[in-house]
């Protein structure tokens, strides 16, 4: 067991650039579903929004793909307006079902034949990030080179990505902060906590909750834009359903309700997430057998790993609703 | 404790089926079939062979090429699982044939679907009849499927809508439950539960412990009835003793339905596969329509469940407890009526039904392990449009919402089959959000 190679890829997994997208959803979705009280289960279709407004620039429009970011901020401001406008009056699973069924609409929707000419198809969209990677060539990184100290070892086309991907956060984390605070912040927890009391001293509460759930997305789209700039490329199937999920409980695992737990949750969660893959696989290499009842086979990790995302969901929900560094009062607000 | 015991044990009775085949050679199998579909979209398909096949990976390097055999068949070893395009090579076809159109030449496949070391591939030429058909035939056609859809969605859907009138609990594991049902129906209709081959005195049942699909969904009808119960007596309530919030529940059971779907994949495998009795038969013409026997008696089946269930809810005296719950629980409480008992035989009638509706989708479309998570989104669609937490609305919402989804697939690809179904949900909730069988009240 190579325990060197499962630290290093572990802590690598604490500021990779998977810690770094979800971090950005999840500070999205922390303002619907921690300060706020929404249920966003679809912040997969926000996260699409963002890589498909990159990449249909070149695949469609055919401008500079910086056009894509506003293009993918109006679309989830579309979105979220589709999305809050039937349910936002009514009670808190509403939005929850339609968040869900909207999302998984908009998967099929752009992986499907018939829209090809404007989404790709299956096969997604690719060659529209060579702009991005330019800057940081022109920035004097050098995309094949390797940089950093142990274990944080990194090659010049990651580095850069997380460079902007951990600015991109700390902005939003800021902004958050920031908009928490002040008496808008206030009146979402207040809402979050008796949304009659707050629409007793004549708030719109219809109006803040719309404004939360549309910030929540924008913020996703960005997640989003940076997942598909990474990849270079936009695939339908990294936009399911299962992502917003696990976004969810990265989430929970930091903490709800708070800035910094919507970041040290993601990082935690890849962090773990690494450490058990990696542990496992070193495992199934020498598969442990009862019988001819194979324990663990290399096959089967994936789904152990989603197994295990899912218990933990459960455990922190019972045990910990509020996550690592929440506050327990925040969480005992009631959907119904 | 005891509902826990249950959990694991039905874990067990997974862990003995055949684990998905493993080995170092990872391969790709590609047919390619003529189909000859009748209207009702089962019946014959024949190899085609002589088809060049090139495959080639993420990065456009070729792995591999031939041409199919006389089955139609051509294996492409590959190095490991990973992401692959296979193409078609559509001038080596036959003279006169030509893909379908829901068929491209061109198909990738991901790394996460390679659930075993063989993936399969399937491409189709030739036309499904449905060009040739009227427009009032392929109407009855798909009017008849979406009953058939219906009529599982509004059994799957019932427990839903119970659950969540008498607890306040919306189930995201729901779809997980119908799943559940699908597959252990498939463990004890082909698994070979050999500890079982006692029974074999029994007509039906093999020495090798596999059980008659006539045995085997009333058995796996009753486990989708344990499991109910056993979820309810595990988690919820006592999530519901302590008084957690709903929301932190409805998180839950997003956590349990991960849990579930990737318990079921990783015992089950990435593939879809039918029940030992699925055969394709002959379909009987009804008018300008098409139905397979098998299809006629599930159906005909779920419409007298679907009866007994509404008449047991509108006459017997549990019926009125369930609806009183729903209505008020604390009133229904204030009148004597035991509402945990309510919500216990809710669970287990609802996870009872969602089982049946598992069995019998998978008896129509084969099973696999997210059958149920797919369905849950047109689940929801049904018991919104028939107000959420009422039982008489989830049956006929579930109906309706499974004929639209048919019917709509006349005018969209049927690829997007499921988006009117969004559509519904969006203009019942601007227009009507109580449902339309649900009363007119302050749901906000």
């Amino acid at each position: 067991m190579d325990w060197t190679l499962i630290i290093e890829n572990s802590l690598k997994g604490l500021v990779g650039i998977n810690a770094v997208y979800f971090a950005v959803a999840a500070i999205g979705m922390n303002v619907q579903y921690g300060y706020t009280g929404l249920l966003n289960f679809g912040q997969a279709g926000f996260m699409a929004c963002g890589a498909y407004g990159l990449g249909m620039t070149a695949h469609y429009f055919h401008i500079p793909m910086w056009w894509g970011i506003p293009l993918g901020v109006l679309f989830s401001v579309l979105l979220g307006l589709l999305m809050g406008i039937p349910t936002l009056r009514l009670r808190a699973d509403y939005l929850a079902i339609v968040t869900i069924a909207a999302a998984e609409i908009i998967r099929l929707v752009v992986r499907s034949v018939r829209f090809k000419a404007y989404f790709g198809g299956s096969d997604g969209i690719n060659n529209f990030s060579e702009t991005f990677r330019k800057v940081g060539t022109d920035l004097g990184i050098r995309q094949s080179a390797e940089y950093g100290f142990w274990p944080f070892r990194f090659t010049g086309r990651e580095l850069w990505t997380l460079t902007i991907g951990w600015c991109v956060v700390a902005l939003f984390g800021f902004i958050v902060y920031q908009l928490m605070k002040s008496p808008w912040g206030r009146v979402l927890k207040a809402i979050r906590e008796d949304e009659d009391a707050v629409r007793s001293l004549g708030k719109n509460v219809y109006s803040y909750k719309m404004q939360s759930l549309i910030l929540g997305g924008v913020i996703g789209t960005f997640s989003g834009m940076i997942f598909a700039l990474d990849r270079g490329s936009v695939q339908p199937d990294n936009y399911s359903r299962d992502v917003t999920f696990y976004i969810l409980t990265a989430l929970v695992l930091g903490g709800v309700a708070k800035v910094s737990g919507s970041i040290i949750g993601p990082m935690l969660f890849w962090g773990l997430f690494t450490f058990v893959d990696n542990f496992m696989r070193q495992i199934a290499e020498n598969p442990i057998r009862i019988g001819n009842f194979m324990i663990l086979q290399s096959t089967q990790i994936g789904q152990l790993n989603y197994m295990l995302i899912g218990l933990a969901l459960i455990l922190l929900m019972v045990f910990r609703p509020q996550g690592l560094v929440g506050n327990r009062k925040e969480m005992a607000f009631d959907g119904r | 404790m005891l509902s826990l015991v249950f959990l694991s044990a039905f874990g067990l009775v997974f862990a003995f089926m055949s684990s998905p085949a493993h080995g170092a050679d990872f391969a790709l199998r590609i047919q390619v079939k003529e189909q000859f579909r009748d209207a009702n979209g089962k019946a014959d398909n024949q190899p085609v062979a002589g088809v060049s096949i090139s495959v080639t990976d993420a990065t456009g390097v070729e792995i591999g090429a031939a041409e199919t055999d006389e089955t139609g068949v051509v294996v492409i070893p590959v190095p490991e699982k990973a992401d692959y395009t296979i193409t078609l090579d559509e001038s080596t076809l036959p003279e006169g044939a030509a893909l379908d159109p829901g068929s491209p030449a061109v198909q990738t496949v991901t790394e996460d679907s390679f659930v075993t070391d063989t993936r399969i591939v399937v491409f189709f030429t030739g036309q499904s009849q449905s060009e040739s058909q009227t427009f009032f035939e392929r109407l009855s056609q798909r009017i008849l499927d979406g009953v058939r859809l219906g009529l599982v969605l509004a059994m799957c859907a019932v427990g839903l809508s119970l659950i969540f009138g008498t607890t306040g609990l919306t189930n995201f594991a729901h779809g997980e439950v119908v799943t559940f049902g699908g597959l252990v129906v498939f463990v004890f209709n082909m698994a070979g539960l050999s500890f079982l081959g006692f029974l074999s005195f029994l007509p039906g049942v093999s020495e090798q412990g596999t059980f008659h699909i006539l045995w085997a969904a009333p058995i796996g009808v009753a486990f989708g009835g344990l499991f109910g119960w056993a979820l309810n007596a595990a988690i919820f309530s006592r999530l519901r003793r302590r008084g957690v919030g709903l929301v932190t529940q409805m998180v839950l059971t997003v956590g349990l339905s991960i849990l579930l779907r990737n318990f079921f994949l990783s015992r089950f495998g990435g593939r879809t596969r039918p029940y030992r009795e699925f055969t394709l038969q002959r379909s009987w013409e009804i008018g300008p329509a098409s139905i397979t026997p098998r299809d006629a008696v599930v159906s005909l089946l779920s419409l007298v469940i679907l009866v007994s269930v509404a008449v047991v809810l509108r006459y017997t005296r549990l019926g009125k407890a369930t609806r009183a719950v729903s209505d008020n629980p604390d009133l229904a409480s204030a009148t004597g009526i035991d509402s945990e008992r309510v919500i216990r035989l809710v669970w287990i009638i609802g996870g009872a039904l969602a089982a049946i509706g598992g069995v019998f989708r998978g008896l129509d479309e084969q099973v696999s392990f997210d059958m149920g998570g797919r369905l849950l989104f047109l689940m929801f669609a049904g018991i919104t449009l028939g107000g959420l937490g009422s039982a008489f609305g989830a049956l006929t919402g579930g109906f309706v919402v499974g004929i639209m989804v048919e019917v709509a697939s006349l005018a969209v690809p049927t690829e997007l089959k499921a988006t009117p179904a969004l559509l519904v949900l969006i203009l019942v909730l601007l227009f009507r959000p109580q449902g339309i069988l649900g009363k007119a009240q302050r749901v906000g």
